[in-house]
């Protein structure tokens, strides 16, 4: 109710600036023009001979995420033609770790200073809880252009739902991600490793696609000990095990996951019992355990000293996102590196369990928009999903998320992850789409790292700790119904 | 009568004075220009720091988070209560106190070594170019100084392990190892804020007078009496100063840990200004970090209260001994 109420406030802000164009319209004449066909509004758009200018905020030397500026000439172009008004758009960057900071200061002082917003999808709660980003399920209703088939229905879930599982929407997928595993073609396929391979394992070393889709977790670790040569300065794997926003837990919670854990149930809140499991435990312990693969440095990785590490060639796999495939295949690595799925988890039913943390952002628009800027944004994300600019984002190196551009036949093809990233698409889940956002994932960077670097040893004692703190953290907030339990007084890394 | 100069009694009788010489007497009035001089420098201070102040110690008691959509909620001492049974504050609040006792005491021992070879050094050949190299670290910004560090101590790319592996050792993860982690940050701080105490001993041996000095050489009294009675005795003041300032700085040591470790691994390198960081500005929890606020600034206002106690203890013995 209150989403129709805050909802029916812009409504009023609209209607304000129509009738200062002098149109004569009201809200009812403004609404039958932005449900009618595209080519009746292009003749009456409300915003027809005016000129506006669009910020919008993004993850700095996120290539995707500026993709969505990089192409907006052909919006200008589009919106000219069609629409009548001119546009032209202004990019302001902040690194991961500190781009949700920079967009709630300024939507916490009600500021339109940024119309677009690149959010990372578990923001959606934080930025939707207080009302700084506006509804969309109306305006999709409305417009034909945002209402999208996905390729799957995980998109729906992590890039436009709020609260999880319900139907309300708040954010349109600006770039879609997964995690892949980059693998160094050149050295897989160089002579002599294949029968090395078989000698020492008795078993065929894995080197198409679809042997990387056959393999499971267990074997992959003994294709990157095969390849693991520190003594030449070169390793067999790299991942992400920083404490920077959430790189070390991506892998570890896609381990958990894939390996039958969780880490809360969202229905409940709770977190306690679920996420502080023996099988967690071990999956951590597991990711911990790569390190023995990995250069020394990989403690510190991120998803910037990954690229380095891969890019400089001195290392044969990685565990890495989709989104950055431009800066992983470097010039020099062209034609040497797949990209494949991720190592599965044999399930007790047999199963290939794959269970990754999704990647990829949502664009969500300023609730504090004037009408104007409302509606150019909303025509911005039309022209977005056509297939002309799907296909225009795919060809630069983005990863769209609509099952039309998805499907084509020729889509594995244009960039070297895409089957992949199709692949992974499907088994990919996300973190807490929660208002404390923020606070659960602090807690479990700082436990993860903790352990994963030596602080800690007993991996069961760290997850007690973590869900005692986040158990603690959703119920203080309201999203849990149980209190922390009594085993959690006094609870210490 | 007061009159002001140049008008004479007579007219200032027959007619009033005008608004301008009226004015000009106003300000001629003893304590009324120093007061208008000072008036924008306190609303200033007043705009800047009382009223913000104020604010955060008012939102200390209330239990308000910014991406929550709710409304504050009062909670009297709430925050404090909740800040005080936690244990990764007092965690994190031991490991700021090691921090600055290991800093500041090592910045201090080597800053007074250095600013004594450097003492009477005018006619050393390139004393102004290894002054200027000695302070530079100082005024670099800490953010720039952290990602330096975390390059020069990364274990793969970084100078220090090339250096290492030159000489044949084993390479040493510094920032991501939890038991070397601590260790590293704090030598880049000591790297970093040895220049300012160097600065303060010089600005010590210049306060000595000569004449004592020259009279203590007469009297044959050894390098650690001069030091102890004549070098200490007049330049404790501007020493304690330097103590005292770097006591605080180190106490809110943020920029240059966050930019290298993040607070990790884990949390071994967390003082506890990240800490307040990251409820503030990370987790947006404003209420419960504004209560840490005020409690670091009573530790601040303790620090420095103790200094200036213990600085003038020997000056109160004195003025209580009977004549």
């Amino acid at each position: 109710m209150k989403q129709t109420e805050h909802g029916q406030r812009r409504e009023l802000g609209r209607r304000t600036l129509l009738a200062g164009l002098g149109a004569g319209m009201g809200l009812a004449g403004a609404a039958a023009v932005l449900g009618s066909p595209r080519r009746a509004r292009a003749a009456d758009h409300p915003l027809k001979g005016q000129s506006i200018h669009m910020a919008i905020l993004g993850i700095a030397g996120w290539t995707p995420s500026k993709l969505g500026v990089d192409l907006a000439p052909d919006f200008k172009r589009y919106a000219k033609d069609r629409y009548g008004y001119d546009v032209d758009f202004s990019y302001t960057e902040a690194p991961f770790s500190q781009l949700f900071q920079k967009a709630a200061t300024s939507l916490a002082t009600r500021s339109a200073e940024y119309n677009i917003i690149i959010s990372d999808s578990q923001w959606l709660g934080a930025l939707a809880q207080p009302k700084w980003i506006l509804p969309l399920d109306k305006y999709i209703a409305q417009r034909k252009g945002l209402d999208i088939e996905w390729f799957s229905p995980v998109v729906r879930a992590a890039y436009q739902t709020y609260p999880d599982g319900s139907k309300h929407r708040w954010g349109l997928p600006q770039e879609g991600d997964c995690m892949g595993l980059y693998i160094r073609t050149d050295l897989l396929n160089a002579p002599g490793e294949a029968d090395n391979f078989q000698k020492k394992y008795g078993r065929k070393l894995p080197t198409s696609w679809e042997d990387f889709e056959a393999l499971s977790f267990d074997d992959f670790t003994k294709v990157i000990e095969f390849f693991n040569r520190p003594e030449k300065g070169f390793n067999g794997f790299g991942a992400q095990y920083s404490r920077e926003y959430d790189f070390i837990s991506d892998p570890v919670m896609s381990l958990m996951r894939s390996t039958g854990g969780d880490v809360w149930d969202p229905k409940t809140g709770q977190v306690e019992g679920i996420l502080n499991t023996d099988s967690n435990a071990r999956a951590l312990s597991t990711y911990k355990s790569l390190l023995q693969y990995m250069p020394k440095s990989a403690i510190n990785y991120g998803v910037g000293e990954l690229i380095d590490a891969f890019a400089q060639g001195k290392l044969f796999s990685a565990l890495q996102w989709c989104a950055v495939g431009p800066a992983m295949i470097t010039d020099s690595l062209k034609g040497k590196v797949m990209v494949v799925p991720t190592p599965y988890f044999p399930g007790a039913d047999g199963k290939h369990n794959r269970n990754y943390i999704i990647g990829g952002q949502p664009w969500v628009i300023n609730a504090f928009n004037d009408a104007a800027h409302r509606e150019v944004a909303l025509d911005f994300m039309e022209w977005w999903y056509t297939p002309e600019t799907s296909l225009a984002f795919a060809k630069h190196g983005g990863n769209p998320c609509d099952k039309a551009t998805l499907t084509r036949p020729d889509f594995d093809s244009i960039q070297p992850w895409y089957r992949a990233y199709k692949y992974m698409l499907q088994n990919s889940s996300d973190f807490w789409h929660d208002p404390a956002y923020a606070d659960l994932l602090s807690v479990q960077q700082e436990g993860f790292t903790a352990f994963a670097t030596g602080q800690v040893n007993d991996p069961k004692h760290t997850l007690d700790y973590i869900a005692c703190r986040q158990q603690k953290i959703l119920y203080d907030g309201g999203t849990a119904q149980k209190a922390p339990s009594a085993a959690c007084n006094g609870i210490r890394l | 009568m007061d009159t002001a100069p140049g008008v004479s009694a007579t007219h200032a009788l027959s007619d009033p004075p005008g608004v301008g010489a009226r004015l000009a007497a106003l300000l001629q009035r003893r304590s009324v220009l120093p007061t208008l001089l000072l008036v924008p420098v306190l609303l200033f201070f007043i705009v800047w720091n009382t009223v913000p102040t104020l604010w955060l110690l008012g939102l200390s008691f209330y239990r308000f988070s910014l991406t929550s959509g709710r409304p504050p909620i009062f909670t009297g001492f709430g925050n404090f209560e909740s800040i005080l049974q936690d244990s990764e504050v007092w965690l994190a609040l031991s490991r700021t106190f090691l921090f600055v006792i290991l800093a500041v005491g090592i910045e201090t021992v080597l800053g007074l070594l250095l600013g004594l070879l450097f003492w009477n050094s005018q006619r050393l050949p390139g004393r102004r170019v290894a002054l200027t190299m000695l302070f530079t670290p100082m005024v670099l910004t800490p953010v720039a100084a952290g990602t330096f560090w975390r390059l020069i101590y990364d274990p793969t790319f970084g100078v220090l392990s090339a250096m290492l592996r030159g000489l044949g050792l084993p390479t040493v993860n510094f920032l991501g190892d939890a038991r070397t982690a601590f260790g590293s940050v704090l030598a880049v701080d000591v790297w970093m804020w040895t220049p300012f105490m160097v600065l303060m001993t010089l600005a010590a041996l210049a306060s000595v007078p000569k004449a004592e000095l020259e009279a203590a050489e007469i009297d044959r009294l050894s390098f650690l009496q001069r030091l102890r009675l004549v070098i200490l005795h007049h330049g404790k003041f501007i020493l304690m100063l330097g103590i005292l300032l770097r006591t605080i700085d180190a106490f809110k040591t943020m920029d240059l840990i966050y930019d290298m470790t993040f607070g990790g691994p884990g949390s071994t390198t967390q003082l506890v200004a990240i800490m307040l960081y990251r409820r503030a500005f990370e987790v947006f929890s404003m209420g419960w970090s504004s209560a840490l606020a005020v409690i670091l600034l009573l530790i601040s206002i303790a620090f420095t209260a103790t200094f200036i106690f213990v600085l003038h203890a020997r000056e109160r013995r004195k003025q209580d001994m009977p004549a």
